[in-house]
């Protein structure tokens, strides 16, 4: 009796333990090898979105665009499947906004600073995975005293 | 004699224990080598000569209203206001109403008609710099003495003077306060006019008046005012 009632304890203790812990399981973010990228331009040229401002002092909104041949190394997932995002951090000057569009191995999309976008949802077939990007970024003037560094990168969720 | 290959007894283990670190700083590096590649793409945004300064006195230019994606232009057009005074009238005190003949009604931020002409003379601008707000920039009016005819008589200047408003100009229709106030002119002085905040857009409707308090000869008594907009 004692035995069958331990087996039957561990039973279920095992079995709830299989229940929770696919549940309690997070995807493991990793960032991607974008190395092998290059930009077609050396900086982006931020101008006005208009050339003249508004009544308010709002929306005085500067913009830039560059083209960039994405290279990106997923050997670590080759023949798995991925969800690969393009992540923007928050970072100086301020609020970044960044839409892009792609040749289509990528998906096009846009994301504000401290988010990311679903860009490759899919098998992983290939070691490289490679686009032509054009960016373009938008910053408010106010915040356009001086060039400015901005960082992104591409991400891989795992499990 | 102790043999002399006693202490290489364990050479073949230091070897291993050698070759275990260097297969760990070797894994090591290439860990770091993985982790310095995968940093994140880095793009420098540089603000490409982005000053730019516009001033209308009157009629302008715009490829189109601002908010349909309308361009600033170069319009040379120097209009004129004046008031023509009845013999009986002249010098009698009794403020005459000037007119303009510019036909600058609309505003090119949005085309609404914010002057009425020709009874009033539109004056706008802006000036755009990146970075945080800076100093206003001024706009000064170089004001000749007098107001001249061909045989010399004259006029001062200090005669006319101008009130400032607008249609519907009030801030909760997206209006700003009178940046534009009225005034009058200084004979013979630079003064200022107006002032403009960066990054705005400013405008203001002038109605000028005629003091008519000199009594003058006949004639057709002219001067020019130069508008000058100055951005820090």
């Amino acid at each position: 009796m004692m035995s069958i009632r331990r087996f039957a304890s561990t039973f279920f203790l095992g079995a709830a333990l299989t229940i929770i812990w696919p549940a309690g399981a997070r995807a493991k973010t990793v960032t991607i090898d974008d190395s092998g990228s290059q930009a077609l331009e050396p900086s982006v040229t931020m101008r006005w979105k208009s050339a003249a401002p508004s009544r308010s002092a709002a929306g005085n909104v500067m913009i830039g665009t560059t083209t960039i041949r994405v290279r990106i190394n997923v050997t670590p997932w080759l023949h798995h499947s991925g969800h690969i995002y393009l992540a923007l951090p928050v970072q100086k000057p301020g609020p970044i906004g960044l839409s892009w569009i792609t040749q289509g191995r990528f998906l096009p999309g846009q994301v504000a600073s401290g988010n990311r976008v679903l860009v490759y949802a899919g098998p992983i077939a290939s070691p490289f995975m490679e686009d032509t990007l054009t960016f373009q970024f938008s910053v408010n003037g106010a915040l356009m005293a001086r060039p400015v560094p901005v960082t992104y990168h591409f991400e891989m969720d795992e499990g | 004699m102790p043999s002399p290959q006693a202490p290489t007894g364990t050479t073949p283990s230091g070897l291993r224990h050698s070759r275990d670190t260097l297969r760990r700083l070797t894994v090591g590096a290439a860990l770091l080598a993985a982790a310095g590649s995968a940093a994140p793409y880095t793009a420098t945004l540089t603000p490409a000569a982005p000053q730019e300064i516009y001033l209308q006195v009157g009629v302008g230019a715009f490829t189109n209203n601002y908010i349909n994606g309308g361009q600033p232009q170069v319009n040379a057009t120097v209009n004129t206001v004046s008031a023509t005074l009845a013999v009986g009238v002249v010098g009698n005190g009794t403020a005459q109403a000037m007119t303009t003949n510019s036909t600058a009604a609309q505003s090119y931020w949005d085309g609404y008609t914010f002057c009425t002409v020709p009874a009033q003379l539109y004056i706008g601008g802006f000036f755009r710099t990146t970075g945080a707000t800076t100093a206003a920039a001024q706009v000064t009016a170089t004001v000749p003495a007098n107001l001249t005819d061909t045989t010399g008589d004259s006029i001062p200047f200090s005669q006319i003077s101008w009130t400032s408003g607008g249609n519907g100009d009030t801030t909760a229709n997206g209006f700003l306060p009178e940046v534009f106030p009225g005034g009058k002119f200084v004979s013979g002085g630079v003064q200022t006019v107006g002032s403009m905040a960066s990054n705005t857009w400013n405008e203001s409707c002038w109605t000028f008046s005629y003091a008519n308090t000199v009594v003058t000869a006949a004639g057709t008594y002219t001067g020019a005012v130069l508008y000058t907009m100055t951005a820090p």
